[in-house]
């Protein structure tokens, strides 16, 4: 089967991921994606999503949190934010962090404007984070 | 005998600095550990980025395509024509001193930099390194004939009026850098420092600069050991705005580059504008285009600010582990000597009481004799 490198890099935690792969599958700002093999050259941004990596019959999980995605046709470069493996990823910080976004983005819904010292979108951001760190880890969300 | 305490004294007060530098040397060598850490987990991301950078310029190169941070040189001088802005110079060195040469070596580089006229020939970097453009652009920017309005060079020698009385007013205390006569030139020629915009990094930059009279419109104390991204952001954001609003038009990074624990040496890196022609060698390794998605404004927009800041980060983060490297250095090299002058004086001090005590029996041998 062809394969494709995928190489994902973070600001502090070096390279994360480096590996030939079959398939990957992610999420865009414009939707998910599925990138194979000598796919053409692409240039995107990511939002905070749990990546499906297939390689040699099995599949792994790794969590990004945006940034951006090069692809040239033998090769997936990931500028990630940050990007964990399920292994290192702390199952209760993410929950709480879940339930405290959640909470900032429903209060914000219900009156819009009572709220303005809200950061709707930082809160909307963290929320996609903690829900995509949850996906990655199998945990059912709240 | 009064010689004698003299000597013991000296010694103690040597050993008491050897105790100082090597407590120094050990400090510097755990958090030079950390910084290092930071610094080869930062490098490949910042490698990465630059890549991608070079292939989609090298892309870009040739088509009609507006973004306010990219342009051809022609761009660049056409622009010119019409008015004129200030060059800006992003200097990182360290809060504290006793770091070798260190400090002084970046600000070096910096002089070289900042006061390129287009005549020196003493350029040490590397000509193909498509990060530095500074000195191409501002070779570009001489030759434009003003239509109405001035080039930055000659802006910067007609309009010397606050900044002759800044450069006078430090002509006084700025003589300890008599040494180095290009600076002294330099600080003394007010009208070159006022097109001339500095960010610095670290105390003893701010001080070096703030002497000679350079306008610094920003300074951060306290982080130079360990540079947070937080204030590359802020940097970035500072002059992106400066830029996009016309005030600036050349942004140049200068900062001590890592090499290894025993070495280090300044670098610099133009951030803005990015200047496609200078893409143009390595073009040839990408014939395709690229799919944008959702759109290429939309995605440099978003694309080039990140790179900006990550670029000031990773220059914070490679400065910070040179500094702790050439200060473990430095106060490894004055416990050495430090040691080696208690040898001498310990030496020094048994010869004299050597000679003290052969003084005491001779006088009593000839207070004896003379008993007799």
């Amino acid at each position: 089967m062809a394969t494709i490198l995928l190489e994902v890099a973070t600001p502090d935690k070096g390279e994360v991921y480096k590996n030939d792969i079959n398939m990957l599958i992610t999420r865009s700002i414009d939707g998910e994606l599925g990138i194979l093999p000598k796919h053409a050259n692409l240039l995107t941004e990511l939002i905070p999503n749990a990546m499906r990596i297939k390689e040699g019959g099995g599949e792994t999980q790794l969590f990004v949190s945006g940034g951006f995605m090069e692809v040239t046709p033998e090769k997936i470069t990931i500028l990630a934010d940050a990007a964990e493996m399920p292994d290192d990823i702390d199952v209760e910080r993410a929950k709480d962090a879940y339930k405290r976004a959640e909470e900032r983005v429903t209060t914000y819904k219900s009156a819009p404007k009572n709220h303005e010292d809200i950061d709707i979108d930082r809160a909307e951001a963290a929320l996609a984070r903690a829900k995509a760190r949850l996906l990655v880890k199998g945990v059912p969300i709240p | 005998m009064a010689n004698l305490q003299h000597i013991r004294r000296r010694i103690k007060s040597v050993k008491n600095i050897q105790k100082i530098t090597n407590a120094m040397d050990m400090i510097a060598r755990s958090r030079f550990n950390a910084a290092r850490e930071a610094l080869l987990s930062n490098v490949p991301y910042v490698a990465k980025t630059k890549e991608i950078m070079r292939r989609v310029m090298s892309q870009m190169r040739g088509q009609e395509y507006e973004h306010p941070f990219i342009k051809t040189r022609n761009e660049l001088i056409a622009e010119q024509q019409e008015g004129a802005g200030k060059f800006l110079f992003i200097v990182i060195a360290s809060d504290n001193g006793l770091a070798g040469s260190f400090s002084s070596n970046v600000f070096k580089a910096a002089h070289d930099t900042i006061e390129y006229d287009g005549t020196s020939e003493n350029s040490s970097l590397d000509d193909d390194d498509d990060e530095n453009f500074h000195r191409k652009n501002f070779d570009a920017l001489k030759g434009v004939k003003p239509t109405g309005k001035r080039t930055p060079k000659q802006q910067r020698q007609m309009s010397a009026t606050g900044g002759i009385a800044r450069a006078t007013s430090h002509q006084g205390g700025g003589t300890s850098s008599g040494k180095n006569l290009a600076v002294t030139r330099e600080y003394n020629d007010a009208d070159y420092i006022d097109g001339i915009e500095l960010i610095t990094v670290g105390r003893k930059a701010t001080t070096h600069f703030r002497q000679r009279g350079y306008n610094i419109i920003k300074s951060y104390h306290g982080i130079s050991e360990r540079p947070q991204y937080k204030y590359a952001k802020e940097i970035s954001d500072l002059v992106m705005d400066r830029f996009a609003s016309g005030e600036i038009i050349d942004v140049t990074l200068i900062y001590n580059q890592f090499k290894s624990a025993i070495s280090c040496a300044p670098d610099e890196v133009t951030l803005l504008p990015i200047v496609t022609d200078d893409y143009a060698k390595s073009s040839a390794n990408l014939k395709e285009e690229y799919i944008y998605e959702p759109d290429v404004v939309t995605l440099l927009d978003k694309f080039l600010p990140r790179r900006i800041a990550t670029r000031i980060y990773g220059a914070m983060l490679h400065s910070a582990a040179s500094e702790l490297s050439s200060r473990m250095n430095a106060m490894n090299n004055a416990t050495d000597n430090a040691q080696e002058l208690v040898g001498r004086l310990n030496l020094f001090y048994n010869k004299v009481r050597q000679a003290g005590i052969t003084n005491e029996i001779n006088e009593i041998v000839g207070g004896a004799n003379a008993l007799e």
